[in-house]
């Protein structure tokens, strides 16, 4: 065997034996690949800087020029109680799915993702950063505290401030008395009747929108 | 973790020197491995030589080892690659158009250009028919829009459609790679009575 043959099967058992170590290896979990990411975006989570008033989320869902998407990653059962108008119900799991529809996003869009509190849809927030990374925020406090500040004391067992003193568990906290999703007044309250709410502005586009105004 | 920033790590100039850089590397290879020679190129297609099939299929072998090897010990995020998205029957459709005319042309648009590099008449010739065909693409495309975006299945990739782990299709890759190396081998001995 010439010196040529054996360089070409070296090569050959070299590339066999890397490619059977990584079927056996296998690929990273969405978990680890957050572990491998979390140096650049785990700040981002503990400065609180993804994290939006229901205020500015309100504004949000007024604001015609930002393509907002709302995912709630509650269980159905949670769900059907009460959900925000123009929010979509997903499950972690299925995020990935949503790739296609992330990436193809426009610089306007705005991804936020609420859940009862904030565990949840902070884990859906990080599972989003690993699959498209889109412009995605997690509502503060989640729909519990959303429902503290633009609850409806007659949508609820005796009214809806009960909830505000009871510690975050990941469970809906106000006890409706029916199940309308987002028939309730609070999934889409009017924010020119409500009282001014200060906020910090959180939520940065990718690129300013050019907001025409008049009869536009 | 790659993917980088280039531009943001090295500037605009910056930027287009490390594109400069790689593509003299791609550049160099490809003329190196003889793919500026039109016959070495068509002599694939009669198996006569082995060319383009053992420094492509290689470089895709090399490619996905490198790429799920680096996303397996988190050195690459794999979801920050632009992966095209496949669309069904015009991809099928361009690959045949490509492919007869790699065969009639003996070159791919990649090959032209170092062909033309290097000064081959045939190479720039082929190149300026690939510019014309290009120029008429885009002016009729719009009159073939539907077919032009059917059959999309977004980023569709061999472990989706096998349904099994990525790095059983790289090992499964790699294997079909080196048997049809010696396959091809084979048949060339055989039909040909070429030794080396």
């Amino acid at each position: 065997m010439n010196r040529v043959a054996r360089l070409q099967l070296a090569g050959a058992a070299v590339l066999l034996l890397a490619s059977a170590a990584l079927a056996l290896h296998g690929q990273p979990t969405p978990e680890q690949k957050w572990n491998y990411m979390a140096p650049k975006y785990q700040h981002l989570l503990t400065d609180r800087k993804v994290y939006i008033d229901p205020a500015e989320l309100l504004s949000l869902m007024n604001d015609d020029y930002i393509q907002l998407v709302i995912y709630d990653v509650r269980n159905e059962s949670d769900w059907n109680l009460f959900h925000l108008v123009d929010s979509e119900l997903v499950s972690l799991d299925s995020l990935e799915a949503r790739r296609d529809r992330l990436l193809a996003m426009p610089e306007s869009a705005v991804v936020v993702v609420v859940s009862n509190d904030e565990m949840l849809a902070t884990e859906a927030w990080k599972r989003l950063m690993v699959i498209a990374k889109p412009n995605a925020y997690i509502l503060e406090g989640g729909l519990n505290h959303w429902l503290d500040i633009y609850g409806v004391p007659g949508d609820e067992h005796d009214g809806h401030g009960r909830a505000a003193g009871l510690a975050p568990d990941g469970t809906m906290r106000h006890p409706f008395t029916q199940a309308l999703g987002d028939r309730h007044a609070a999934a889409q309250p009017d924010e020119h009747h409500l009282p001014v709410r200060e906020y910090e502005r959180r939520v940065r586009l990718l690129k300013k929108i050019a907001r025409a105004g008049g009869c536009d | 973790m790659a993917p980088f920033d280039i531009a943001g790590l090295f500037g605009e100039t910056g930027a287009y020197l490390v594109y400069l850089a790689i593509g003299f590397c791609f550049g160099f290879i490809l003329e190196s491995s003889g793919f500026g020679d039109s016959r070495i190129l068509a002599a694939q297609f009669y198996f006569r030589r082995l060319n383009v099939l053992k420094v492509m299929f290689t470089a895709i072998v090399v490619a996905m080892l490198l790429i799920f090897w680096s996303t397996a010990l988190g050195l690459l995020d794999y979801n920050g690659i632009w992966v095209k998205p496949t669309y069904l029957w015009p991809g099928i459709a361009g690959g045949i158009i490509m492919g007869v005319g790699f065969i009639l042309g003996g070159y791919c648009p990649g090959t032209s250009l170092v062909s033309a590099a290097t000064l081959k008449i045939d190479g720039m010739f082929f190149l300026l028919g690939f510019f014309i065909g290009a120029i008429f693409f885009g002016e009729t495309v719009e009159y073939i829009q539907r077919f032009w975006h059917s059959g999309y299945l977004g980023e569709f990739t061999l472990p989706e459609l096998l349904g099994v782990e990525t790095g059983v299709v790289v090992f499964l890759v790699a294997c079909l790679a080196l048997g049809m190396f010696l396959f091809f081998e084979w048949l060339r001995r055989v039909v040909y009575g070429v030794r080396k």
